[in-house]
């Protein structure tokens, strides 16, 4: 701020040749730069410190997990009375961990979330192996101490959307209706239809981004590899589609059986649905209810082709991994999707 | 010290910008920075939480974030407004369902006080998809026009193919350029 005075000085100094006269305009300019600088300057420096805390995070993350498979390492049956001891050290150390990565989330980069949480899972694992191995008779023990484990994680807030849809409409849906005719006229799908059997061919979706809305009891067979598919307000349906290059996305979908390979799948407004799956990365449900997943076993004549076409990686599958975005808490697993256990799945599809 | 030599001397300190990157989910803010940064697309899931990505480019330091757009992480945008010089609006071209949905969250961020410095590119995404609405559908549908308040462009553009995203960025560093780093 120094700097400022000396400037005002020089200008107010007429006679002075030697002074560069500062227009009116360029201190104001100046005045707003040096705001400016300080305000970045604490930005960067509150980045550095989520930086620092990121970086302390996974050091500290590191060494404590490292602590804990050493334990693991060291216990053996041998002495019955120090497994036990090393293993209940070793099953406290890895709650506080947990506790510790709880209490980080909030700077954590979803990366390192990840991270943190598979090793986390991994360590679990390796406990729970170590003690049937060293304690044979003893493994309700671990699982009591699991227990204590997600009690630690309910305290975790999980976000529970405030809003209420009702008769499966949004508010921003009814003012859009210009827009949603338009729609219908020009896009490739199928639009306000009940109780009708639906296809469409490779050669008519051929790579297109495909709509279809307003669907009740019908039948929908997508032979082809759309670019991306959207799905809305449609209710016992039974929606069967080949492999979508990028994204799947359904709102307001309820009763109904989907199967459909895709890069993601983005779930919304959702109830009482069966999803048979392939997603290269991941699915995640946002204000859903009663949705379950299966891999995918639909098939067709033309499925590998569109496989092909599609560019999805066919041996990569996360049809188990499920995002739920209103239950962010870790360790307990979110109520609102379950996998379909094998016996219920359904194995037979007709084309 | 003359004030244009500090002036010269910030300028070269300062060479560093932080841009913030949103839009509804599914827009494809993920796809984009992964795409400009020349990595691979293949594997992106829907963001829960944020990416933080630094990158050189054309000689000035980009701190670029990347928020998840899903309706539970709306609320948390704000705790990203802070410094923000510019910001990246990223609009899904073929949603045409959910345009108005992205109409409003764009008119409310440019009433954000801690945004009011920043300026607006609008990446109006997915050009490749034969149903996307071309730009100018997108600015119509966006009230662009309507907007005083900050400098803004509208480009067309696939995270896909990378068309036009480079030029997209560029037109925002020159203007954030223009507006932060010279004197006059
Ligand atoms: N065809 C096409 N698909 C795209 C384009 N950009 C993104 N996508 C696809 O759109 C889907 C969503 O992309 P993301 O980058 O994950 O979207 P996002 O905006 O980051 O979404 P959130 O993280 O949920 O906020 C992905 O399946 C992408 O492959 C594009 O330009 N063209
Ligand atoms: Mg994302």
């Amino acid at each position: 701020m120094d700097i400022q005075v000396d400037i005002c000085e020089g200008n107010r100094d007429d006679n002075s040749s030697n002074v560069v006269k500062i227009p009116e305009r360029l201190l104001q300019r100046e005045q707003a730069r040096l705001d400016d600088a300080e305000r970045r300057k604490e930005a960067k420096e509150s980045h550095s410190v989520a930086n620092e805390n990121s970086e302390f995070f996974t050091k500290a993350f590191n060494r404590d997990r490292a602590a804990i498979e050493e334990l693991i390492s060291i216990c053996s049956g041998a002495d019955r009375a120090l497994a036990t001891q090393t293993l209940d050290e070793a099953t406290a150390k890895t709650q506080q961990l947990q506790k510790f990565l709880n209490d980080s989330m909030m700077f954590l980069a979803q990366y390192e979330l990840r991270q943190a949480q598979a090793s986390l899972q991994k360590l679990q694992t390796s406990l729970a192996e170590k003690r049937d191995e060293a304690l044979p008779k003893k493994k309700f023990a671990f699982r009591s101490r699991t227990k204590a484990t997600e009690q630690v994680c309910d305290t975790v807030p999980a976000t529970q959307s405030g809003e209420t849809v009702i008769d499966g409409h949004t508010p921003a849906e009814s003012s859009i209706g210009k827009v949603e005719e338009t729609v219908y006229s020009k896009q490739c799908g199928f639009s306000n239809m009940d109780d009708m059997v639906l296809t469409k061919t490779a050669g008519e979706i051929n790579k297109n981004d495909v709509l279809l809305s307003h669907l009740t009891n019908c039948k929908v067979r997508l032979f082809g590899s759309p670019s991306t598919l959207h799905i809305k307000n449609v209710s016992g349906c039974e929606i069967l589609c080949g492999p979508v290059s990028s994204s799947v996305f359904v709102d307001h979908c309820s009763n109904s059986t989907l199967a459909l390979p895709c890069q993601q799948l983005r779930t919304h407004n959702t109830t009482s649905t069966q999803v048979y799956l392939h997603v290269t990365s991941r699915a995640i449900i946002e204000d859903c209810q009663g949705v379950s997943f299966a891999p995918f076993t639909w098939s067709y004549p033309t499925l590998d082709e569109d496989f092909v076409v599609s560019g999805l990686d066919r041996a990569r599958n996360n049809w188990t991994q499920v995002d739920d975005f209103n239950w962010l808490a870790l360790g307990t697993p979110s109520p609102n999707w379950t996998l379909i256990s094998e016996e219920d799945r359904k194995t037979t599809w007709e084309i | 010290m003359g004030l244009l030599t500090i002036l010269k001397k910030m300028k070269h300190k300062e060479r560093e910008m932080r841009l913030l990157m949103l839009g509804l989910d599914n827009a494809g803010k993920t796809t984009i920075l992964k795409k400009f940064n020349g990595e691979d697309i293949s594997t992106i899931s829907p963001t829960l939480g944020f990416n933080i990505k630094t990158l050189e480019h054309r000689g000035f330091k980009l701190n670029i974030w990347d928020v998840g757009g899903q309706k539970s992480l709306r609320s948390y945008w704000r705790n990203y407004f802070e410094s923000t010089d510019g910001l990246v609006w990223v609009v899904d071209s073929a949603d045409r369902l959910r345009l108005d949905d992205c109409k409003k969250e764009l008119s409310s961020l440019l009433q954000e006080e801690r945004l009011a410095g920043a300026t607006l590119l609008v990446f109006a995404n997915k050009q490749d998809l034969p149903g996307a609405l071309s730009k100018e559908a997108i600015g119509e549908a966006m009230g662009l026009d309507d907007i005083k308040t900050h400098h803004w462009c509208i480009i067309g553009c696939s995270a896909v193919t990378g068309e036009n995203l480079l030029s997209g960025v560029d037109w925002l560093l020159d203007d954030i350029a223009a507006r932060v780093f010279t004197a006059d």
